[in-house]
């Protein structure tokens, strides 16, 4: 549970507030092919099967890495505008 | 009244550099006079400029825009764009071959690749929206 009541998942705010910054340096990078865009972008899938494999997988067995993978990229969206860096 | 420019009206703006180029190289019928390269080549930077200004447009719009479909829009906007300049300096790659043209195809091949990887990044959380995952999985809403 976070500080102000509302629950947090088993991919906490935080996670994805991580998962945001990398997400940043590489989707919306003004060069996409340069070697901090590609670093960020290999991190973030990283971390992204890191979380599956610990905390979704066995838990939440009817979510596949696919789904998990997609909505992570969209909260990472919501994440940034909602706290531009 | 606020003046809103849209990402349409951007690359209605930017693409006449890539037909000013198209028009240059088709100009000379002897490429290789030095006269020749030499304006191709500032034809050929100027691309670039423009290639890489509005790769930054569809980018810095794109992370601002809350709806998808206006993203993936964009995303294949930029990709036509691209795919535009592909085809202007495929005809004058072999024409102009030591006026940095192979650099510049390969850089927008590059630019069009990234836009089609972020658009299918895209149409899949598109899809994803209507997906229902079980609670306790991600934070609530607040």
């Amino acid at each position: 549970m976070s500080e102000h009541g509302v629950p947090e998942g088993a991919v906490s705010r935080e996670d994805i507030a991580r998962l945001a910054v990398l997400f940043d340096r590489f989707e919306y990078a003004f060069e996409p092919l340069s070697i901090d865009a590609k670093e960020a972008e290999s991190q973030f899938e990283d971390l992204v099967l890191l979380l599956y494999n610990e905390r979704v997988k066995e838990r939440f067995a009817s979510v596949t890495f696919s789904a998990f993978r997609c909505k992570i990229r969209s909260l990472c969206r919501e994440h940034l505008r909602k706290n531009p860096l | 009244m606020k003046t809103c420019v849209s990402f349409e009206d951007l690359i209605q703006i930017h693409r006449p550099q890539i037909e000013e180029m198209q028009r240059v190289g088709e100009s000379f019928s002897h490429p290789d006079s030095p006269d020749a390269c030499q304006s191709f080549t500032h034809q050929v930077r100027m691309v670039e400029g423009t290639l890489r200004q509005t790769y930054r447009e569809a980018s810095a719009l794109a992370r601002r825009t809350e709806d998808l479909r206006e993203v993936s829009d964009i995303w294949s906007r930029m990709s036509s764009f691209c795919n535009f300049a592909l085809q202007a300096l495929a005809s004058l790659k072999d024409k102009y071959s030591n006026c940095g043209t192979a650099e510049l195809y390969d850089l927008a091949l590059d630019f069009k690749l990234a836009c089609d990887k972020r658009y299918r990044g895209v149409v899949e959380e598109i899809a994803c929206q209507s997906m229902e995952f079980p609670k306790g999985l991600f934070p609530e809403k607040t």
